[in-house]
């Protein structure tokens, strides 16, 4: 993880800001963490302010720092962009939380404890932000997590290059801080499960699984040898890095997808030993989802962006996946996404050989989500919300992120979950 | 190193290949350092001053501190530098070296006496020693020697005194230099022309307290757990070296050539202090923030505007400004204006408007989907504020345009 800025540089950047009337940095944040607010604190030296605004608005300030899409959210509208080029808030929001973590400022207050327990099932971004309001309202918040540990794709999908594990446990101790307690290897999958919870007292359950289900081009391979998922990948990455290096040292890798985890893979691939890491796309850089910085990241790490191109089919050898058929593109008309279609060049398919193929061609909600009767599962699997993120007519039940979303961005999660917290306190009559 | 020709100026009788020169101080500390000056390009120099070295000077630690706006470094500096801490024979030594070494750059030799005799002792050393000219320290703010440096030019019949005992002892022109720590600096400018002063150098530092420390409570520099109200200078002060200059050229009891000084770290504000009446220029802050390189900007950047302005001679620039220097009683009040926006180039920041609301007349409204302020002329103060505070400045969209006939604008009473 590349150190953040110092004191002077932060500073200076601030003076960049142009401290806008109805900022539009403001309006461009999902979870509502107010750039315009702490940038204006940071610029006068009101630096425990600043991480003031940021943590009780967001209360994973820091790692929405690092991974927000800061160019399509708060630093889209920048005015400075009309002078030079937009303000660096990632990079501010960062300083600002990681220098009051270094004073040991904790700004987080918890009103008196209410008497009222929430469940909240899932421990990434939203579940967490779910918990870190209740908890702050008096509520007593639990989060049930299935893994062994908090943070969900923060803690076992975001690669240690772009945040280490000792930057999100530190996010996590401020959550911890507000006593929300955390039950771990717990999980909460059958309505059974869940009116359980209504027995023991829990008042509103939240629930904020994610969306982990790798989809595959290939489903009868899936487990054989030479093909991984991208999160399965990135996860062993981080936890055996050793193990994985030793695996890719001077192999060749093809990672399929166009998105920020094909980013991540292919990056942690590089960065493992991989010789050559190339990404294969089936549409052109510009439609590729992966966000502005996340492709730039890729580019300058030299990895090999074979654009235009369709995987069809994996070439297996000997039980092994050795390499894929590929077609090339011409891009077409729009599709329903606004994209323009990629349309296959007849007489293009040629075999390109791999030692591994990396598969992030994108995630859904585990269909196991359905075993919660009270709930309405939508298209890919999304678990339905209304506006204040109710997902049930009938229980105090709510869900948000990534489950209902499907996959998405951090700082959304920590919207829904915010979001959630406020329905239930408000349903909760406090 | 280049020679302009429009450059050459003739100050005091001494002739200058150009005017600028290093000020008295820890930039013109040894010949060595003032050389490598000369090689740089600067016409002269005024080397640190020197004392007869009956009290023993010693520097306090730290003895500077720099003074920062946001992300700007050294905007100000505050120093309690002493006046030269060398034996005064190496510093004679010295000006011997650079006179024999560089003999078509100007010498200036800055003293500071304790008694008469030493004024009249340093002097004559000096001019054995081939200075070209004198100047005299009576405006240090800060020296530790009691009876010493500014507390001379306040107790003003003593600027007279020594600079006559100078006169009387030496043959060279003299520079008296004055500090702005005085109600009227034209004042001591008097005593010292009746002493016999040849000209004058303004500013010294001015008298400051540039920060506190929060955690000790103790001004910048910290020297030991105590600070001073001391000298500071660089860019901050710049406005009142310009003020102090303009007020000795315009006084009429006065009329000697001036050496001006404070904060010049460019060709712009160099002319500027041209322009109020400044024969010579003299630098330091400049030089501890970038070193002697300055000086190659400073004197091509001259050049060009004298070029460009068809001036053949620096000198003929001096003073220009002076006429239009007035006391407010004189301004024409028949003519006013307002902001003018040339709202095709905004970008949309709307700081005009927060401060249109907050400290002018209130005459912006606020376009919330269009991201732009929309003028009502009829209470548009022509305050300017707002042109302060706009991003886009180069060129400015917000211009003073002159309305004539403009009604007067006076808000109603609040309600």
């Amino acid at each position: 993880m590349e150190p953040g800025l110092t004191m002077n540089q932060a500073l200076a950047e601030a003076a960049r800001c142009l401290l806008c009337y109805d900022a539009p940095c403001a309006a461009g944040c999902p979870a509502s963490t107010a750039p315009d607010v702490f940038i204006r604190k940071l610029r006068f030296r009101n630096l425990k302010g600043a991480a003031k605004v940021i943590k009780e608005r967001n209360i994973m300030g820091g790692a929405c720092a690092i991974v927000c899409p800061t160019a399509s959210l708060c630093a889209q509208g920048c005015t400075a962009a009309g002078l030079d080029e937009p303000i660096r808030i990632g990079e501010l929001q960062r300083f600002i939380v990681e220098h009051a973590w270094q004073m040991g400022f904790n700004p987080l207050r918890t009103a008196a404890p209410n008497g009222l327990k929430v469940a909240i099932v899932g421990a990434g971004p939203a579940g967490l932000a779910c918990a870190a309001e209740l908890a702050k309202a008096g509520f007593a918040a639990v989060v049930f997590e299935k893994r062994s540990a908090a943070g969900g794709m923060l803690q076992y999908g975001i690669p240690n290059h772009r945040m280490s594990r000792a930057f999100i446990e530190r996010e996590l101790e401020d959550i911890r801080a507000l006593g929300v307690e955390f039950r771990f290897g717990s999980a909460v999958e059958t309505q059974t499960d869940v009116d359980r919870l209504r027995a023991d007292g829990f008042a509103a359950v939240f629930v904020a699984t994610g969306a982990w289900q790798c989809a595959t081009l290939n489903v009868d391979h899936r487990d054989g040898t030479g093909l991984v998922d991208g999160m399965t990948f990135l996860l062993r990455a981080k936890d055996r890095p050793d193990e994985v290096g030793a695996e890719l040292a001077g192999r060749e890798v093809l990672v399929v997808g166009g998105g920020d985890t094909a980013m991540d893979a292919a990056v942690t691939a590089q960065r493992a030993g991989a010789r050559d890491v190339s990404i294969v796309y089936r549409r052109s850089f510009s439609e590729m989802p992966g966000s502005a910085s996340e492709k730039e990241l890729a580019l300058r790490a030299g990895i090999h962006f074979v654009i235009l191109t369709q995987p069809v089919d994996y070439v297996i050898t000997d039980g092994k996946v050795t390499g894929a058929r590929v077609v090339r593109t011409r891009l077409g008309a729009p599709d329903k996404s606004g994209r323009r279609r990629p349309e296959d060049l007849p007489d293009t398919e040629h075999t390109v050989a791999a030692d591994l193929i990396i598969e992030a061609i994108g995630l859904t909600p585990d269909p196991s989500i359905r075993k919660l009767d009270a709930l309405t599962i939508g298209d890919g699997e999304r678990i339905v919300v209304n506006e204040a993120q109710r997902a049930s007519a009938d229980l105090p039940l709510y869900a948000g992120g990534d489950a209902v979303r499907g996959p998405s961005l951090v700082v959304k999660a920590v919207r829904d979950g915010k979001a959630a917290a406020a329905a239930i306190i408000k349903e909760l009559g406090q | 190193m280049t020679r302009y020709k429009r450059l050459e100026t003739t100050f005091l009788g001494v002739k200058f290949e150009n005017p600028v020169m290093l000020s008295s101080s820890p930039v013109s500390n040894t010949g060595e350092m003032v050389g490598r000056s000369f090689d740089a390009g600067f016409g002269g120099v005024v080397f640190k001053t020197i004392g007869a070295g009956k009290e023993k000077i010693i520097h306090p630690g730290p003895r500077m501190a720099g003074y920062n706006y946001h992300a700007d470094r050294l905007v100000g500096l505050q120093n309690v530098e002493q006046i030269s801490d060398r034996p005064m024979k190496d510093n004679f030594a010295d000006l011997a070296y650079l006179k024999k070494n560089w003999p078509t750059k100007v010498i200036v030799s800055s003293i500071m006496g304790f008694t008469r005799q030493e004024w009249r002792d340093l002097a004559k050393a000096s001019e054995d020693v081939g200075a070209d000219m004198l100047e005299l320290n009576f405006s240090c703010p800060h020296m530790t020697v009691e009876g010493s440096g500014m507390k001379v030019s306040h107790a003003q019949a003593l600027v007279g005194e020594f600079t006559a005992e100078v006169k009387n002892a030496t043959s060279l022109p003299v520079l008296a230099k004055l500090t702005p720590n005085i109600t009227d600096i034209t004042e001591t400018a008097k005593f010292a022309k009746d002493g016999g002063a040849d000209g004058f150098t303004a500013i010294n530092t001015v008298q400051a307290l540039s920060g506190i420390g929060l955690d000790d409570y103790t001004p910048r520099p910290n020297v030991a757990g105590k600070g001073a109200m001391s000298g500071y200078s660089g860019p901050a002060v710049k406005p009142i070296g310009l003020r102090c200059i303009a007020q000795l050229a315009q006084a009429e009891n006065l009329g000697l050539p001036l050496s001006g000084c404070g904060g010049i770290e460019n060709w712009i504000d160099a002319v500027e202090y041209l322009l109020v009446g400044s024969g010579t220029l003299q630098i330091t802050t400049g030089v501890i923030h970038y070193g002697y390189r300055i000086i190659e900007d400073i004197l091509e950047g001259m050049d060009f505007y004298l070029e460009e302005r068809g001036v053949e001679r620096l000198s003929d620039i001096v003073g220009k400004a002076l006429p239009n220097i007035v006391p407010t009683d004189q301004f024409d009040l028949a003519s006013q204006g307002v902001a003018n926006y040339d709202l095709d180039r905004c970008i949309g920041c709307g700081q005009c408007y927060v401060i249109c609301q907050d400290a002018g007349g209130q005459c912006l409204s606020w376009e919330d989907t269009s991201r732009r302020p929309v003028m009502h002329e009829d209470r548009c103060l022509g305050c300017m504020i707002c042109s302060f505070v706009c991003p886009v400045a180069t060129p400015p969209m917000i211009e003073y345009r002159v309305v004539p006939g403009k009604p007067e604008i006076l808000p109603p009473v609040s309600r």
